[in-house]
């Protein structure tokens, strides 16, 4: 489980976060809905370990993230996997980026061999990276070079990428926001694939028909934390929150 | 060593007025002095480079315009400073380096340093901060991150690489300084590069001749230019 | 040059060196392998015998460089040291600073006023006078000063200057730039304006800038003969090798650098280098050598009269 516990950031002018705290449990699919700028990219940072909060408290599986050394946090964050709004694919391979994941977490030596072999065009495509490209139906294209791919491929390579090592949780930053609905509907297909893999994933959107489409449970973020944060259906067929309502309904606009 | 067939060939293709393999031991010499020189400094700048352009420190603007002053040092007065310094009476005098190959890669390292670690850090800072995010979000430690950071700024690199070899295969006025510019006795040499044999020749109104050795630096140059933009292209997708 | 390798070289081979010096017998620096034959004090062997596998640098002028005399005659001192020989050319007066900052062993240049001072200043010692040639003044054959055939230097400047016809100067320190600049004071003119050019470049470039602009210049004559096929000037002016005036004659000299100043010069290996340069068998190679098929250097070292201004600065009373 991660757990924040009364987390606040700031960041350039002011609060970005304010005393927010969550959980996210393996195995669930959280949705965070909310207008843009409204911190929502920092939250996910939060949450993978990879930006510390100003205040508060990060747990991860019942380790405080920021107050182990830095070795363990390491292995802390090697159980996290993101994916950003743009694609961000190395300029290598499909294959090289997917791989990229497993080989940081292999001994030097370990690399050195790989390098060596795959000079010598003897290195076999490891089995998890030909299951993560399957989960995003991109197993034909190993060899194709990432920049041309097309947007949509992109971003499916970018999930297969931080899914091939396995992680526990996975941070999806408006992952679909410039996808056509073909691409939309194969990484909505794989989330639901991790979600089956026990893998716990936080995906921020602004659609709201995306999040109750395969949200177990979302979070409303509206500014100063959440306003509402409970199971898909209950948030929205019955918001308590009056901003809440105001924002499902469409009638709170940013 | 792809070179050597072409080493041997010159003296041939020339039908010299040089004497017998005059003219691919200075090859040699331009090439093992440039060559490690710019190894060396490629082995610091990279660093530098990736450090100044992701780490905020004091200082960080004064070193930027250090270097940004050191690309346009003019290379006799590096050849001076290194003159001063392997002289018999400056700091590294008693390991009588003036007048050596070894001395002159000190100098054409000074010269090619500059030019190496701005370029590649214009090229480290052009890397999408993305990436690098991604790199990290993946696993990667600081180490992987640069790493990556490197690999993706490949073509810069290469690119600074060869704007410091060029500089550094074709600079007249420093080796001239600290190399003495000399030849053993049977015409094999010591410290004789192709500019400064092009200015000898030059010195002696000899300007046909020097044009057949500037020819011949032109050559390496192009050629040097072709095996690294080759090499860009193959290798470096590792990983 | 180098202390380390003179170790070690003298502790690998110290005995096979001092049989091989011994072979060579009757040279001037057979050093310790006499030590065999009873002078065998403890020093001699630790230092060892040989100088065999060293190194003499020799700092000289591009005129003597440039018409490749060095190269022609340097590979019977390296065969008999078995030793090599690193020349480097330079301006007389780089040469002379190189000397006093100890970078090199031994020096060779032509400009003796300068080369006063060196040894005045405690940097040179054992000077001897190694040869000769001369100076000429070059023209284009046109000659618009009208200097062909003078019988004085100065009055051939003094032409040139009032003609105000275009000279080339060397402008780099050198033996023959000091010599150029001597004569001008001679002739009480203090050369300047559009006419007068200070190239800072070598003797050969000095004559391509004036054959190209048909200028007047100051040439030694082995570097004018050397290049004469390849450009269009002319002596208009000769030296006293063809019965010129005596003030164009150009003495080469060559001077060990002190050890006592820079202990870790190569003074045994100098020593012997000056020693075989002035010896008879080689100032008759100097004298042989010749280019375009004409001699460049008269030997200057060999005499039977006793020449002691060559070794002290001229006007040396014994009292300094």
């Amino acid at each position: 489980m991660i757990r924040l516990s009364n987390v606040s950031h700031t960041y350039g002018d002011g609060p970005v976060l304010e005393d927010l705290s969550m959980s996210v449990d393996p195995g669930e699919v959280l949705a965070i809905i909310g207008p843009s700028g409204v911190g929502k990219t920092t939250l996910l940072r939060v949450l993978a370990l990879f930006v510390r909060p100003s205040s508060g408290t990060t747990e991860l599986d019942g380790r405080a993230v920021w107050s182990v050394g830095e070795s363990e946090r390491l292995a802390l964050r090697r159980r996290i996997g993101m994916v950003f709004q743009e694609a961000s694919l190395f300029d290598a391979s499909v294959v090289r980026n997917v791989e990229y994941g497993l080989r940081v977490r292999e001994s030097w030596r370990e690399r050195l061999r790989s390098q060596f072999r795959s000079v010598l065009g003897s290195n076999g495509t490891s089995e998890a990276v030909e299951e993560a490209l399957e989960v995003v139906d991109l197993d034909d294209s190993l060899e194709q070079d990432a920049d041309s791919l097309s947007g949509g491929e992109a971003q499916r390579v970018s999930f297969a990428r931080a899914l091939a090592y396995d992680p526990k949780y996975l941070m999806l930053d408006e992952p679909t926001s410039d996808l056509d609905p073909r691409n939309t509907g194969l990484i909505e297909d794989a989330i639901g694939t991790a979600r089956e893999r026990g893998i716990g994933v936080v995906v921020a959107t602004h659609d709201m028909h995306q999040a109750e489409r395969i949200a177990d449970r979302v979070g409303v973020l509206l500014g100063d934390g959440f306003s509402e944060i409970g199971p898909t259906e209950r948030v929205f067929e019955d918001p308590t929150d009056d901003r809440t309502r105001k924002f499902i309904s469409g009638e709170l606009v940013y | 060593m792809a070179l050597d067939p072409a080493v041997d060939l010159l003296p041939a293709l020339l039908d010299s007025p040089f004497r017998e393999g005059y003219v691919s031991s200075i090859v040699y010499v331009s090439l093992y002095v440039s060559v490690i020189a710019v190894s060396l400094s490629t082995l610091v700048s990279v660093p530098v480079a990736i450090v100044m352009g992701f780490v905020d420190f004091r200082g960080k603007q004064f070193v930027k315009s250090v270097i940004n002053t050191g690309m346009g040092f003019p290379s006799v007065v590096v050849g001076l400073l290194v003159l001063f310094a392997v002289s018999n009476q400056g700091p590294l005098g008693s390991l009588e380096l003036i007048f050596t190959k070894e001395a002159m890669i000190m100098s054409q390292f000074v010269l090619a340093t500059p030019p190496i670690t701005a370029i590649s850090l214009a090229a480290v800072t052009g890397v999408e901060g993305n990436v690098r995010d991604a790199a990290r979000v993946l696993g990667g430690t600081r180490l992987d991150v640069a790493l990556v950071v490197i690999k993706e700024a490949r073509y810069g690199i290469a690119t600074a690489v060869l704007a410091g070899f060029g500089r550094a295969i074709s600079e007249v006025g420093s080796v001239l300084i600290v190399g003495g510019n000399i030849t053993s006795s049977d015409g094999i040499s010591k410290t004789r590069t192709l500019t400064t044999a092009v200015q000898l020749e030059a010195r002696q109104g000899r300007y046909e001749t020097a044009m057949v050795l500037g020819a011949v630096l032109v050559a390496i140059v192009l050629l040097v230019n072709a095996v690294v933009v080759r090499l860009g292209d193959t290798g470096g997708m590792g990983r | 040059m180098s202390i380390q390798r003179r170790r070690f070289v003298a502790a690998v081979g110290a005995g096979a060196l001092a049989g091989a010096a011994g072979c060579l017998g009757g040279t001037p620096v057979s050093v310790g392998s006499s030590s065999s034959a009873g002078a065998g004090d403890a020093d001699a062997s630790d230092d060892g015998p040989g100088v065999a596998g060293e190194t003499l640098t020799l700092t000289t002028t591009t005129s003597t460089y440039d018409t490749g005399l060095l190269d022609a005659i340097h590979p019977d001192f390296e065969e008999m040291y078995g030793v090599s020989v690193d020349a480097v050319a330079q301006g007389t007066g780089a040469a002379l600073e190189t000397a006093r900052n100890g970078d090199c062993d031994v020096v060779m240049v032509h400009a003796r006023g300068l080369e006063d001072e060196f040894m005045r200043n405690g940097y040179g010692v054992n000077r001897r006078d190694l040869m000769f040639n001369d100076f000429v003044i070059v023209g284009p054959t046109d000659d618009p000063a009208g200097i062909e055939g003078m019988g004085s230097a100065t009055e051939a400047l003094t032409a040139i200057a009032d003609a105000e016809a275009a000279f080339v100067s060397r402008g780099d320190n050198s033996g023959t730039h000091t010599k150029e600049r001597n004569l001008w004071e001679a002739a009480g003119t203090d050369p300047g304006g559009d006419w007068y050019q200070e190239i800072g470049g070598g003797m050969g470039e000095a004559l391509n800038n004036a054959n190209q602009q048909g200028a007047y210049t100051l040439s030694d004559r082995g570097t004018f003969i050397s290049q004469r096929s390849e450009i269009g000037l002319t002596v208009l002016v000769q030296g006293p090798i063809e019965d010129g005036p005596e003030v164009l004659a150009n003495p080469y000299g060559v001077m060990a650098v002190n050890p006592g100043v820079h202990d870790d010069a190569n003074y045994d290996l100098a020593m012997a280098y000056i020693g075989w340069v002035t010896s008879p068998g080689v100032q008759e190679m100097i004298s042989e050598y010749e280019s375009d098929g004409e001699q460049l250097f008269f030997p200057e070292a060999v005499s039977e009269n006793p020449d002691f201004q060559q070794y002290v600065p001229d006007g040396w009373n014994g009292g300094e």
